[in-house]
């Protein structure tokens, strides 16, 4: 029998998320192409998602 | 003395704080445990009755008698990333990493001991109750009969997960649910089911704390919402002043957890009642900073770039 509430999980569209930033190891910051760093553009961050409460939801039960 | 970020290398909720840090001129190492073995490097010393260890990463080196705090924030499963990975290698290197951790005398935001104990939701609604929240009336069984009971008692109720969605499966998500007493809770004896009474609400409410520090936020409900993280409403967090009797309640909650971050989510009800919902321990605040301006990423950075444990909080809050 299947749980009661898996009866309520519902598909959801994973998106394939493609950050325009990259990890700079010696600065241990994402930067953009330009090198910038990616926290300077706040509008890309919150385009993004990923600082949103359902983006680590998959590997993590506390967001 | 340096402060560790433990968290992935994409998290740029962390780098917010990272910058932070590197503004005030704050030594960081940030480390994935995910890395280690391989990336990373791991010794630490038990001699002659004294300890040392050291931990390096991309040309980074820290020394635990140089660690000021430990922030972990989205740490990756320890060995996740080698070349030979397993559940063993995993399991070891958890030891070696969190043990020399737990050797070295610093501050933990959160310390993953009380973190935890924090993630466990049927613990979080009794020390909301001896915190003095308003928590909505809740039950957490296998037993259908009961389920019934509690649904047919509050008419109006909610299911939701207590452990959020099935990792195995990232196309399915589990948003909270209404559901009513005409439901067949026969299913309920298959696996635990987490119901609660709706509370009827006209806004949510996310209030992230950072040691003594409160930064409330508010977003409309549209009408009939039910689980704010899902679906675009058109509404927008904005900062909210905190009630003082829930000011008075959030500091007994984190004395009594021993968390110093937490993640409140409340829901305001239509006499503007905030109902304890849930406390992430780990909770996301970039999106709250990004829409409220809010400088939650700088009082975390000051949080852990401080040097001295506060003395009016308990030892794993410090």
């Amino acid at each position: 029998m299947r749980p009661f509430t898996l009866n309520y999980a519902v598909p959801q569209r994973v998106p394939a998320v493609v950050t325009p930033y990259h990890y700079d190891a010696s600065r241990q910051l994402n930067v953009l192409p330009d090198g910038r760093l990616a926290v300077s553009d706040r509008a890309l961050l919150h385009a993004a998602g990923t600082t949103t409460s359902t983006a680590g939801s998959q590997t993590h039960f506390d967001d | 003395m340096t402060v560790l970020i433990l968290t992935s290398e994409q998290d740029v909720t962390a780098d917010m704080v990272v910058a932070q840090l590197q503004e005030r001129g704050v030594p960081v190492m940030r480390l994935d445990p995910a890395d280690l073995p391989g990336k990373a490097v791991l010794s630490a010393d038990y001699a002659h009755g004294d300890f040392d260890g050291h931990l390096s990463v991309n040309g980074h080196v820290l020394s635990m008698a140089g660690l000021r705090s430990v922030w972990v924030r989205r740490p990756g499963e320890p060995a996740a990333h080698a070349a030979e990975a397993s559940a063993w290698l995993t399991a070891e290197t958890r030891q070696a990493l969190y043990g020399m951790l737990y050797s070295a005398s610093t501050r933990w935001m959160n310390h993953p001991r009380n973190a935890d104990q924090a993630r466990y939701k049927p613990w979080q609604l009794r020390i909301a109750h001896l915190s003095g929240f308003a928590v909505p009336p809740t039950v957490i069984t296998t037993a259908p009969r009961v389920a019934q009971q509690f649904a047919e008692e509050y008419r109006d109720v909610v299911v939701k997960s207590a452990s959020g969605p099935p990792p195995d499966d990232p196309g399915l998500a589990l948003p909270t649910t209404l559901i009513g007493p005409d439901t067949d809770f026969s299913a309920v004896a298959a696996g635990p089911a987490l119901l609660q009474r709706y509370v009827p609400k006209r806004a949510d409410i996310r209030l992230t704390c950072v040691g003594t520090r409160l930064f409330g936020a508010r977003k409309r409900a549209a009408p009939g919402q039910i689980d704010g993280r899902y679906g675009d409403t058109g509404y927008h967090w904005e900062a909210t002043a905190v009630p003082e009797r829930v000011v008075k309640s959030v500091h007994e909650y984190l004395t009594l957890s021993g968390l110093a971050y937490a993640a409140f989510d409340f829901a305001e009800d239509e006499e503007g009642l905030w109902w304890f919902l849930e406390c992430n321990q780990g909770g996301q605040f970039g999106f709250i900073e990004l829409e409220t301006g809010q400088p939650i990423a700088e009082a975390v950075a000051l949080w852990l770039a401080r040097r001295t444990p506060d003395r009016r909080l308990p030892e794993s809050r410090r």
